[in-house]
């Protein structure tokens, strides 16, 4: 890289990358803190808050986030528009019925900076609920980011030879 | 004015001078000054005492002493990059001059504005500048859901 030019190792240094995380039976929280972190540009050593060098973020599969303990039904997501009686509260449950991306969005809407580049760093972030991404998207990422929650297999994912493998604890 | 309002420019040397040998910028210097009048009294004491000495320090500079009638007394010093300073000596003391003179020989001919950095180097990055790839693992699969 040092046979670059002065403009050409500038353009290299600030190019923006494409990340994807697959959320699927992932916590959204931790799902966010990554994406928020990567929007940021908090990822690269060229960090400054007032350089525009975050990163876009594109997450799929949000309709298969997985929220631990009991969440999905005591998670009130509140709004209020101003005008009188237009107080809403929505469970998370039925606030991912309504709209897949929606818990994702405001996590990490939630979690960037509160200041103007808010707004253009959610610019940046795509949220897919399947894992049908388009061709144009397809053809910009760079690097696919690890799932950061282990997910446990099934009972039913156990091969036989496995279940008999594993040690007699007790009589019953 | 403002500092956006004035001209501007990065530290730097004359084609790396004082990496190797010195080499003075100060090209050719001229004594403009009047024979007869009150503000060119310095510049002649100048004149007797301390320009020969000046000419033998600083090999490398041609000293023009050019007596005309003029009301003001100048010294022009012209630079190897081709920029010239003209200075104005009316009613200096010898002494003043002398060291005016020291000052436009020790200085390379850059103009002098404001210096955006304190310090330059050519080569700003030793292990490499930073990349997006640089610590990145390398992977063949294309990156998306049909990798699955």
């Amino acid at each position: 890289m040092s046979s670059f030019s002065r403009s050409a190792q500038q353009w290299a240094t600030f190019a923006r990358s494409w990340f994807l995380i697959d959320a699927r039976m992932q916590p959204p929280g931790k799902i966010a803190s990554m994406c928020s972190v990567r929007l940021q540009g908090k990822h690269k050593p060229i960090y400054h808050p007032m350089s525009d060098i975050g990163d876009h973020v594109v997450v799929m599969n949000t309709r298969h986030i997985a929220f631990s303990g009991n969440k999905w039904e005591q998670k009130v997501y509140s709004s209020h528009t101003g005008y009188p009686g237009s107080f809403k509260q929505l469970t998370a449950a039925q606030m991912h019925k309504k709209d897949p991306t929606a818990i994702i969005k405001l996590a990490v809407y939630g979690m960037l900076p509160k200041n103007l580049t808010r707004r253009t760093m959610m610019q940046r972030l795509h949220l897919f609920t399947d894992d049908v991404l388009p061709e144009d998207i397809l053809e910009n990422l760079t690097e696919e980011l690890p799932q950061p929650r282990e997910i446990p297999r099934k009972l039913s994912e156990y091969t036989q030879e496995e279940c008999d493998a594993f040690p007699m604890l007790w009589t019953p | 004015m403002t500092a956006r309002g004035t001209p501007s420019r990065f530290l730097q040397s004359v084609l790396h001078n004082g990496v190797g040998r010195y080499v003075c910028q100060l090209k050719r210097i001229s004594l403009i000054f009047s024979k007869k009048g009150q503000g060119s009294l310095g510049v002649r004491d100048f004149i007797e005492e301390g320009v020969v000495d000046f000419a033998k320090n600083n090999p490398g500079t041609v000293v023009y002493i050019s007596p005309q009638s003029c009301r003001i007394p100048k010294i022009v010093a012209e630079y190897l990059n081709g920029n010239v300073k003209e200075e104005t000596v009316t009613n200096k003391t010898s002494q003043e001059i002398v060291e005016l003179i020291t000052k436009l020989s020790n200085q390379s001919g850059l103009d002098i504005i404001r210096i955006r950095k304190p310090f330059h180097t050519d080569s700003p990055s030793i292990q490499g500048q930073w990349h997006p790839f640089t610590n990145r693992p390398p992977s063949i699969d294309p990156v998306g859901p049909q990798a699955k």
